[in-house]
């Protein structure tokens, strides 16, 4: 693949089925309605070669960005648990508190 | 410069002296619904086709890459 380099191919692939390509391909099917309609066709009855070929263009690129977008997430989180391993002094942990030490105490006016 | 002889010849051509002197060969045809262009089908359909096959070949690609780079399989 020529988006993503040899270390992002051990990441878990997506499912045939996933968030870009239902909408990528729904937007494509939309557009080649929208073409019918345009032309004054009955938008959902005509051109339906045109409508398969939409959405399914719509699908492949879905698939393809949404590996790219789950490589280039997880690239940014392995730099920045590296770079928090690297610098732990600029990240020290907050002491907790738990709410029955912050609240004040309640005097009801009723 | 073309637009403005144009345009003289077709005032011109009231004369009938320049009748045979241009003719156009345009001719215009609204789509015919009821004979649809098969070739343009076949090759939507086909290319859809072959982009699913396609989009089905890199996901087992990209499963069994998975799985062998982490041991799995």
């Amino acid at each position: 693949m020529g988006l993503i380099p040899e270390e992002g191919k051990s990441l878990p692939p997506p499912g045939i089925v996933n968030r870009y390509s239902v909408w990528l391909s729904g937007a494509g099917w939309l557009t080649a309605m929208l073409h019918n309609a345009m032309a004054r066709r009955p938008p959902l009855k005509s051109g339906v070669h045109r409508q398969v070929l939409f959405a399914t263009i719509g699908w492949f690129i879905g698939y393809h960005l949404v590996k790219f977008e789950n490589y280039a997430y997880a690239k940014r989180d392995r730099d920045m648990n590296e770079y928090m391993k690297l610098h732990p002094e600029r990240f020290p942990v907050k002491e907790k508190k738990t709410f029955a030490e912050i609240v004040e105490p309640f005097y009801p006016v009723r | 410069m073309l637009f403005l002889l144009s345009k003289i010849k077709s005032s011109i051509k009231n004369l009938k002296i320049f009748s045979a002197g241009s003719r156009s060969a345009f001719t215009s045809t609204r789509t015919d619904h009821t004979h649809p262009n098969w070739l343009s089908v076949a090759l939507a359909f086909g290319t859809s086709a072959f982009l699913w096959a396609l989009l089905f070949k890199q996901h087992s690609t990209d499963v069994h890459e998975y799985r062998v780079r982490n041991g799995l399989q």
